[in-house]
């Protein structure tokens, strides 16, 4: 059975397309087979953080305006067999999406035994979001510990809970997770940041994974490589507990405390 | 009651609608010199009764409405004569234009409501009660109206059951709840930008962060119950209060609200216990 995980959080540059990648790229690596979709159209960036960029030959408009077979357009990721990237078009805008192409796309997704699609979706609540979340059974929602990003992620959950088909067939809506990024352990002890109680009970839901705020996840876009797949770092770590809580397994959050200073930091004062 | 009620700081503005007493010309028919003349004669008999006098203009005994220049003109007629033309009276939509014309006041007792299309009666423009007329809150005057908009995208159950609506999920900014006539009861949170709009009194058992709209027609008997108070608004039957800070006596507390002398009252159902 297919699942459809929309990466979802309203406002930008939170971390939606790092977060695509690394749950793709975990996933996979536990041995499912796994499409993710950039519906970022025009603004394409899916393909940069999983270092295919120069491999698109066709992309998620082509398939949907019958330019090309599917399979023509899914790019196989170099890395991990069951892996493949769908990019978004960079020459288009997001009209270019339309409801039965996109759901055509997911059908073909699901008769090709896909067991995830994690669907990339652009910020804004507009066309690209609104189709991203429409086919979820499950969302992501990546939120950064700060007021205005708080905000913008409970108005998609609202959407996530009226504008999809699960919630428009009555079946309950789509299950909702929460995904800390860019935390600071630090600066919360400082009273600076938002804690993950602050924004858990503001939004009331439940958070599938925290992701410090690390110079790993900076290096590792600008080399193409998603951040899970470097297990030196702490973001990369996290990204690994959040893929296997996603499965369904139990373990505690992790770099969530600020770090104790050393002596030789603490006599030497930096 | 064990509770202590929390007084709310007063605005810097009190508008109250009452009776003043104002003298009203009515004018019988178009003659404007015989109008100063008879103006004249009077002032000229009790000149400290008409001097200054704030008096209001009545043409709704004239066949015809006259046109603005020459209402212009019966009005400067009768300052000169040494009244104090306020405003007109008597609202026909024409006469209605006619005043904003000449940027005067119709008298409310004679504002032309009846003679328009009937207003529907939709959740719209929840219309306060005559006596209870709105406060506007001194901070900010323009920026939150006190009736609720209608909750267009909202589906409204088939109303009139009597039976409360109840809503179990969290309601996320930028939705809107509306019990049609009757109560409304909520066990989620209510977030930053969401509003929840009841006819009846309004039940919250999770916290509310974003507004609540109790008596939305205008009943002054309806109350807002909540179990943990963060709200950005309150109003009861139009009587509202905008939270820009919300005291630290009533924050993340359960409170009630209830109307009290046309006054919006707030207080802490766990006094005592804090």
């Amino acid at each position: 059975m297919t699942e459809t995980i929309v990466v979802t959080s309203g406002k930008g540059g939170v971390g939606k397309t790092t977060t695509s990648a690394s749950l793709a790229v975990g996933l996979a690596q536990r041995g499912k087979k796994v499409a993710v979709i950039d519906f970022d159209v025009g603004l394409r960036n899916l393909d940069l953080i999983m270092g295919c960029e120069r491999r698109v030959v066709y992309d998620f408009v082509n398939v949907i305006h019958d330019e090309c077979t599917l399979k023509q357009a899914l790019i196989k990721d170099k890395r991990i067999e069951t892996l493949y990237v769908l990019a978004a078009s960079q020459t288009r805008d997001k009209d270019a999406l339309s409801k039965e192409g996109v759901e055509r796309v997911l059908d073909e997704l699901v008769k090709s035994n896909f067991d995830y699609v994690i669907c990339d979706s652009p910020a804004g609540i507009e066309k690209g979001a609104a189709l991203a979340m429409y086919f979820a059974d499950r969302a992501i929602v990546v939120v950064n510990p700060e007021v205005s990003s708080v905000r913008d992620s409970d108005r998609i959950l609202g959407l996530l809970a009226s504008k999809t088909r699960r919630a428009e067939l009555g079946k309950g809506g789509v299950e909702q997770h929460l995904l800390l990024t860019r935390y600071n352990p630090g600066r919360v002890a400082n009273g600076d940041m938002m804690g993950i109680n602050d924004v858990k009970e503001i939004l009331g839901i439940e958070v599938i994974g925290v992701i410090p705020e690390s110079p790993g996840v900076l290096t590792a876009s600008n080399a193409g490589v998603p951040v899970i797949l470097d297990t030196e770092s702490d973001a990369g770590q996290a990204y690994a507990d959040a893929v296997a809580r996603l499965c369904g397994e139990q373990r505690p959050l992790r770099f969530i405390q600020a770090q104790k200073k050393g002596l030789l930091a603490r006599l030497f004062g930096s | 009651m064990a509770t202590a009620t929390l007084t709310i700081p007063e605005p810097v503005v009190e508008i109250k609608f009452g009776q003043v007493g104002i003298a009203q010309l009515k004018l019988k028919r178009l003659d404007p010199d015989g109008l100063t003349a008879e103006l004249a004669e009077k002032m000229a008999t009790a000149e400290n009764l008409f001097l200054r006098t704030p008096l209001v203009l009545d043409l709704s005994h004239l066949s015809t409405l006259p046109d603005i220049d020459t209402v212009r003109d019966l009005l400067a007629r009768i300052r000169s004569a040494g009244m104090m033309p306020v405003g007109l009276s008597y609202g026909t939509s024409e006469n209605d234009a006619l005043a904003r014309a000449l940027d005067v006041p119709i008298f409310a007792k004679f504002r032309v409501a009846p003679e328009r299309a009937p207003i529907e009666r939709a959740p719209a423009a929840p219309s306060p009660p005559p006596r209870a007329a709105p406060r506007p809150p001194a901070r900010e005057p323009a920026s939150t109206p006190a009736p609720a908009p209608a909750p267009a995208s909202t589906p409204v159950p088939a109303s009139g059951t009597g039976i409360g609506m109840m809503h179990n999920k969290p309601v996320r900014s930028g939705q809107q709840i509306y019990a049609r006539g009757r109560d409304l009861t909520l066990t989620a949170l209510i977030s930053h930008g969401a509003e929840v709009i009841a006819d009846g009194s309004i039940h919250i058992y999770g916290a509310l962060r974003g507004r609540a709209l109790a008596g939305a027609q205008g009943d002054e008997t309806a109350r807002i119950f909540c179990r943990e108070f963060h709200a950005e608004l309150i109003s009861i039957a139009g009587q509202y209060r905008v939270f820009e800070d919300i005291p630290a006596e009533l924050r993340g507390h359960s409170i009630q609200a209830w109307l009290e002398g046309g006054r919006l009252m707030i207080a802490r159902l766990d006094a005592g216990k804090s």
